[in-house]
């Protein structure tokens, strides 16, 4: 389980990491888990909050250390933030100084693109998310969920094989969220050799349409690992599916609720 | 434990001052020179606690059955601590006063002149250029206008503080968020009432964050009002002194008085916690 | 789609903002000010020997501006207004400059750095309280009657604004800009000019115009203690002699030109800063 090769995007050996509480005591968020990610795999974390998804997240991230163990992505072990792991917060973290245009360009201009190529690059990668046109507007003229779609825009024309993306719809309406589904995935499938996607929320619902696989957590484990293999695209219709069904209903009972109501 | 950060918080905060005051006793051994005979440029603490204090004895003005410096009374740590005490209470007296009534002033005005949207534009816009009329500057004018007694030092004071109280008003009313207001009036509250029970406590933050600015510059202003004309009070102390080179007597006023605001300021905010337990 | 400009955003910050109650030129603003040039006018023909006329102030600006001879009668030089306010504009921008950059520098240094701060700030709030009247002698007996002393007086205390500023500004920006440059491949250098430099620019700039607006009055203040020119000592000089129409001349130049020169800063904050929403018009 495991084992590491060359098709591995993200392994993580052994990690645990524990939290001081204020006023004494410890959380431990990941309890020695272990885990593989092969290359090209969009992969949910799914459970409730204070389950230890997100705490995951920044540790693949670098944004956080593991207490013991490493984490390895692309066969380097991390020690903190990089370019190669591009990352969606859920707080909005497009700069506010920044134009739309300066925002996407920004990663690329810190690597050092040419100019005329990064502004190339960048407004592909805009016209792909549905922005065309706001290049030159201030982040406080947009909307929560256009915000989301610059961050997207930004992560992707840095040109990261990893992509970690943190809840980062959860404070949007319906409609929208379900809008940023399509733009995400056709990002993702627009390349020949897919990015690594790890992306964290608390919404079934979201993970059963978006991944190709599910790592329920709970309490600092991984109470459950399961393939989706729901033919894409998905829709609401897809949901309906049985095997999705199946899935939805395991899921529900590891994090504590009954597919029928109530509490476990 | 956030308890016991905040103490180490202040802990440090305190060995900072003793490390602040260390310097200076350091400087004053490193300067060594003197202005006037038996005063050094930079007075170390044992003559501070003991030479310039007693020397405080000199603006004592009689009372108690004391009689007053001029009139022969030895100096004593007695006597130059019923003269700070006195001196200080007339400093006192004189802030406290210009402080309640330019404050009160200040913000029944600039209420009365919110209740419209209309008068509040019509005095926001003078408003800003008086604000912008260098209060400690103007001194001299009030003197020639209200004498150098403590009537005029009073109405001085109540004007630099009246002014940032009566701003702080003008300028927060508008900002008060519409949807507490439009929130009231669905309730039923009448125009008067959304007034005196949303707006008016919404503006207290503001108004207590420029009370605490309006507590400093009170100070400056009870200083400058005594130190350009006053028969007694802290300002005529630095007055006194500084027209005969003792250095050491404004340094210990200057400690005596950063004590004084420190403690004004304190009891403003204890002031204002109780009307904002809920921000 | 909804891929138009609106100004909504579903942050939580997006409580309903106050209707802005100022047009561009406000009529009834410009109202205000006549009516305050008329309670003036009214103030004059009753306290006529204390209260002098618009007008009369007016023409002793107008025949003293670039040169007073009469000044020489209160033993000062015979420069004009003009001089005694560009001396004091002078002073005023040293001190601004100077402090400005103390203060910004040990703000942003304490920001982060909890021992740091926690032993700087009551350092700075002392600085901050001692009385001018009191630290203006101390630095003209030790450093004599200079213009340094004089701009070194207002120096401390722009310093200690712009350190509450400066530290405030650093200590709220929020974390997940610099998390997210990282993760971008930003470097310290880029994180430093592309992320906290433009993050604290508005709460700084801010910071700067509250410490001017009160640099002018400190700066007359010590110039009135201890000084050969500028407004302060022509203020000294006059108010000796009971002129108050020259007093009311000074008072208002320095007053005309300290609000001038805000209205000024806060046409360039909102420029500089313009991504900002407050856009630093509404630092008061």
């Amino acid at each position: 389980m495991n084992e590491t090769n060359d098709r591995t995007a993200i392994a993580v050996h052994n990690v645990t990491r524990r939290f001081q509480r204020t006023g004494g005591g410890e959380v431990i968020a990941a309890d020695n888990m272990s885990l593989t990610i092969p290359r090209g795999e969009f992969v949910c974390l799914v459970g409730p909050s204070g389950c230890g998804k997100t705490t995951m997240l920044q540790m693949i991230a670098g944004l956080l250390a593991p207490s013991e163990g490493e984490i390895e992505v692309d066969g380097r072990k991390v020690t903190g933030p990089g370019p190669d792991r591009g990352v969606v917060f859920q707080k909005d973290s497009v700069f506010p100084w920044m134009t739309v245009i300066q925002n996407i360009e920004y990663g690329l201009k810190c690597r050092g693109v040419p100019a005329a190529e990064r502004r190339a690059l960048a407004r592909r990668y805009l016209a792909h998310v549905g922005l065309e046109g706001l290049e030159e507007s201030w982040p406080r003229e947009l909307s929560g969920g256009m915000l989301k779609r610059v961050a997207i825009a930004t992560v992707f024309a840095n040109g990261s094989r990893v992509l970690l993306l943190d809840e980062p719809f959860g404070a949007l309406d319906y409609v929208t969220k379900h809008q940023l589904y399509d733009v995400l995935l056709s990002l993702w499938s627009e390349d020949e050799q897919h990015r690594t996607v790890v992306f964290v929320t608390h919404d079934i619902d979201e993970a059963l349409l978006l991944a190709d696989r599910v790592l329920v957590f709970k309490a600092g484990h991984i109470a459950a690992d399961l393939s989706i293999d729901s033919p894409r695209p998905r829709n609401t219709e897809s949901l309906l599916q049985p095997a999705v069904v199946a899935h939805k209903r395991t899921m529900l009972e590891h994090i504590g609720l009954r597919p029928s109501g109530g509490t476990a | 434990m956030n308890g016991s950060r905040s103490f180490n918080d202040r802990r440090v905060g305190v060995a900072a001052l003793l490390a602040l005051a260390l310097v200076w006793q350091l400087m004053s051994v490193l300067f060594p020179m003197e202005i006037v005979p038996g005063v050094p440029m930079v007075p170390g603490w044992q003559v501070v606690v003991t030479r310039t204090f007693l020397s405080l004895s000199n603006f004592w003005e009689g009372g108690f059955g004391i009689p007053a410096a001029s009139a022969g009374t030895p100096p004593s740590y007695g006597v130059a601590f019923l003269s700070l005490l006195f001196n200080s209470l007339d400093t006192f007296r004189r802030l406290a006063l210009g402080f309640v009534i330019g404050g009160g002033i200040g913000f029944a005005l600039g209420l009365l002149l919110s209740l419209s949207e209309w008068s509040n534009r019509f005095v926001g816009a003078p408003l800003r250029f008086i604000r912008a009329l260098p209060l400690l500057a103007m001194i001299p004018l009030f003197q020639l206008w209200f004498g150098i007694a403590d009537f005029g030092m009073v109405v001085f004071i109540a004007y630099g503080v009246g002014v940032i109280i009566f701003t702080s008003v003008i300028n927060a009313v508008p900002r008060v968020p519409q949807i507490y207001r439009d929130n009231a009036r669905t309730l039923g509250a009448s125009k008067l009432r959304t007034f005196y029970t949303v707006t008016v406590p919404a503006i207290l933050p503001e108004v207590r964050s420029a009370a605490v600015i309006a507590v400093g510059v009170g100070w400056a202003a009870a200083l400058g009002a005594e130190y350009l004309g006053a028969q007694s009070g802290l300002g005529r102390i630095v007055v006194a002194s500084e027209a005969f080179g003792y250095l050491d007597r404004m340094f210990l006023t200057a400690v005596v008085i950063i004590v004084y605001a420190a403690i004004s300021t304190w009891l403003v905010e204890r002031g204002f916690a109780r009307l904002l337990r809920w921000a | 789609m909804n891929a138009t400009v609106t100004a909504r955003r579903t942050t939580p910050s997006s409580s309903p903002r106050p209707v802005r109650w100022r047009p561009r030129v406000d009529v009834v603003g410009l109202c205000g000010v006549v009516a305050m040039l008329g309670v003036w006018q009214a103030m004059s023909v009753h306290f006529g020997r204390v209260v002098p006329s618009p007008l009369t102030v007016a023409n002793e600006m107008a025949k003293n501006f670039i040169s007073a001879p009469t000044f020489r009668h209160y033993g000062i030089a015979d420069a004009g207004y003009l001089d005694a306010i560009l001396y004091t504009a002078g002073n005023v921008s040293m001190s601004m400059i100077a402090g400005g950059a103390a203060g910004i520098a040990f703000g942003l240094l304490t920001a982060r750095r909890r021992l740091l701060r926690s032993a700087l700030d009551p350092i700075f709030l002392t600085l901050g309280t001692i009385p001018i009247f009191i630290a203006a002698p101390f630095l003209l007996l030790w450093f004599g009657i200079s213009r340094f002393s004089a701009v070194a007086i207002v120096a401390i205390y722009v310093a200690t604004i712009v350190y509450a500023y400066s530290q405030r500004a650093l200590y709220n920006l929020s974390p997940v800009y610099e998390q997210y440059a990282q993760t971008l491949g930003a470097d310290d250098r880029r994180l430093f000019w592309d992320i906290m430099v433009p993050g604290t620019l508005p709460e700084i700039l801010g910071g700067l115009r509250i410490a001017l607006a009160g640099a002018w009055g400190l700066a007359a203040i010590s110039e009135l203690i201890g000084s050969q020119r500028g407004a302060g000592k022509v203020i000294q000089s006059l108010a000796n002699s009971v002129d108050v129409k020259a007093i009311f001349c000074v008072l208002l130049l320095l007053g005309v030109v300290a609000a001038a020169i805000d209205a000024l800063m806060a046409l360039v904050i909102s420029r500089v800063t313009a991504w900002n929403r407050a856009g630093g018009n509404d630092h008061e």
